[in-house]
């Protein structure tokens, strides 16, 4: 195998996480085809059991949990595109030009980084996501605005020695393109550090809408993992009766296998990124 | 400037810094709800038109100086703000300071108790872990703690609940306290309370092990190979004094480092835990907020959450002070 192959292969863990986001993807595509019934509708009893019509049960007002949680899929999906991509895609771009430009415009820019960083990230999302309506696109662009420091920093580290290297700076001596620069010099080295600050603003993202959803931001016309999790703990008999059994887990199990997934596929591109580095993780603040 | 002692410079600098975060929080306090789009009071008016008395309407905007422009509103916010005043709820119709008072201490006794345990329990996990790295302890610690970090902490909270309530509540699965309850002695209230605090503090303490133990782990093990660990082993020093004098000291400092950057995470997980146990602290108020759409509570708990990590990192940048003498001077 060449070397490039072997460098883009992820590893049994990293195989197995990525197949599991694959699933979850899939559901989440396919959700609506297989929804048997809307998030609201009142489509059984209260408290069914898991059932051929039924198959994760249903909630206390007897809405089917079975399209609850294929919505709940499809709002991770939304959100780790919308949330997770922006926030990336802001950070990188404020980490790269900050790390580019150095000097005065570095050292403004990651003055806000450290101010934004030291704010508790959960309560400021509240306080902003309570004057909003909490549509997905709302708290994508409330995820985007408190998670960007993060990545502005992780993309500066990775930008800021380039400056100074040899073949960098004989390729811009020697006239070559910004783009040719950027396509030859500077992606293959900072590309990894993208798609494993990718990863992780998406699990970031995925964890705190769920999260926001919990505490009640939640749209009631949609369905969120974290909101089905907080209408069972809400429910006072929840534990009198085995209702707990499908309709607390399965949502928890959800959320929690999704991001232990993709926190395979992260462990194993970052420590391609520096075998140093291996199942070290860094000091994320994700909620 | 004349050459000054330095600690004295060190201590100024920190103060300036937080000085200035801590202006920056209370503006931001002030102008986001000014930045929102609407009406602060739209919501009055929202429901039912006919109903607000305009003399109300205008002496509401005089009680949050919304009659005034910007810079006076700024000043009459401040103003406010120096008396301990931080408005009124809106859904309960009770000051939000009595409302701060009556939940902050139980978040910050949940905060403490969990930073204190899932400290001690990080570093020597991640001590005895790096210590004797790729060993049976070093490889359950390495997995547990990679298959834990991902999940959230309302999840982990959530699972916790349920193991409470499915094997047959030999704890409290909520509360702070045991309702109408009457101590005999302050000891058997101390001992409630602690009760209470089991399930939330081993939720919010897991997780945090779970972020912090491969930390000290990997600073433990790239200490071993430095040049005093060889001498301090070639000088025949006892084993314990070697791990926990020369090692150990040198791994706490990342990882007290860590304990500041995870403030907010920290903060964070107090709210979704005290959410999921029922928990009396800020979390149940946010709770409570959100539904209600209380802004001056939620205005008043993102300042008050938002302090609370501030004075956390404050308080481990004289520490780090304190550990690594390098600081002092730099």
């Amino acid at each position: 195998m060449s070397r490039r192959a072997r460098e883009r292969r992820l590893g049994p863990a990293g195989l197995m996480g990525a197949g599991v986001v694959a699933g979850f993807v899939l559901l989440a595509v396919a959700g609506p085809a297989l929804a048997p019934y809307r998030v609201t509708e009142l489509a059984g009893d209260p408290l069914e059991g898991p059932s051929l019509h039924h198959l994760f049960g249903t909630n206390s007002v007897g809405q089917d949990l079975t399209s609850q949680l294929l919505a709940g899929a499809r709002a991770s999906l939304v959100i780790a595109l919308l949330a997770g991509g922006g926030t990336l895609l802001l950070g990188a771009l404020v980490g790269a030009v900050a790390g580019w430009r150095g000097g005065a415009t570095d050292s403004a820019v990651m003055r806000v980084v450290d101010v934004v960083l030291v704010l508790p990230p959960i309560p400021l999302m509240v306080v902003l996501g309570a004057s909003i309506d909490p549509g997905l696109v709302g708290l994508s662009a409330i995820i985007v605005l408190v998670s960007w420091p993060v990545y502005a920093r992780l993309v500066r580290a990775a930008v800021l020695p380039l400056r100074r290297r040899a073949d960098i700076r004989a390729a811009v001596g020697f006239g070559a393109s910004t783009g040719q620069v950027l396509r030859t010099h500077v992606l293959p080295d900072v590309g990894l550090v993208l798609i494993a600050g990718l990863i992780s603003a998406v699990e970031r993202a995925i964890a705190i809408e769920a999260g926001l959803a919990f505490l009640g931001l939640v749209n009631p016309t949609r369905a969120s993992w974290g909101s089905i999790m907080r209408d069972a703990l809400d429910f006072r008999g929840l534990f009198l009766t085995d209702s707990w059994r499908w309709w607390l887990l399965p949502p928890v199990a959800a959320v929690a296998l999704l991001l232990v997934g993709l926190a395979l596929v992260g462990t194993s591109v970052e420590r391609r990124l520096d075998p140093r580095l291996a199942r070290h993780q860094p000091v994320g603040v994700d909620g | 400037m004349g050459p000054l002692p330095t600690p004295s410079r060190r201590a100024r600098r920190l103060l300036a810094h937080y000085g200035l975060t801590v202006a920056a929080v209370v503006v931001l306090v002030f102008a986001l709800p000014r930045a929102m789009p609407g009406d602060p009071l739209a919501f009055l008016r929202a429901d039912n038109p006919e109903s607000v008395d305009p003399a109300v309407l205008h002496d509401l905007q005089a009680y949050y100086g919304l009659d005034r422009p910007l810079v006076g509103q700024l000043g009459h916010f401040l103003a406010r703000l120096g008396h301990g005043d931080l408005g009124i709820s809106i859904g309960r119709r009770v000051p939000v300071r009595d409302l701060l008072q009556a939940h902050l201490p139980w978040t910050l006794l949940l905060i403490g108790a969990s930073l204190a345990l899932s400290s001690v329990l990080s570093y020597l996990l991640g001590c005895a872990a790096g210590w004797r790295r790729g060993r049976p302890l070093d490889r359950l610690v390495v997995m547990a703690s990679s298959a834990v970090r991902p999940i959230p902490t309302y999840a982990l909270a959530s699972l916790l609940l349920l193991g409470g309530a499915v094997t047959g509540r030999l704890l409290p699965l909520g509360g702070a306290r045991t309702p109408f309850a009457h101590y005999a002695s302050p000891f058997a209230e101390i001992a409630d309370v602690a009760r209470h605090l089991v399930l939330p503090v081993t939720a919010l303490a897991s997780a945090l092990v779970a972020s912090q133990v491969l930390l000290v782990r990997n600073t433990m093990v790239s200490t071993l190979g430095q040049d005093y660990m060889v001498l301090a082993r070639a000088k025949g020093l006892p084993l314990r004094l070697l791990q926990h004098r020369h090692a150990g000291r040198n791994a706490l400092l990342p990882f007290v480092t860590s304990v500041g950057l995870q403030a907010g995470f920290l903060v964070g997980g107090a709210v979704f835990v005290e959410t999921v146990f029922s928990y009396p602290g800020m979390g149940t108020l946010v709770l409570r907020a959100v539904a209600s759409r209380d802004y001056p509570v939620l205005e008043a708990t993102f300042l008050a959450l938002a302090l609370v990590v501030l004075t956390l990192n404050l308080f481990v940048d004289l520490l780090y002070g304190r550990l690594d003498p390098r600081a002092r001077t730099g």
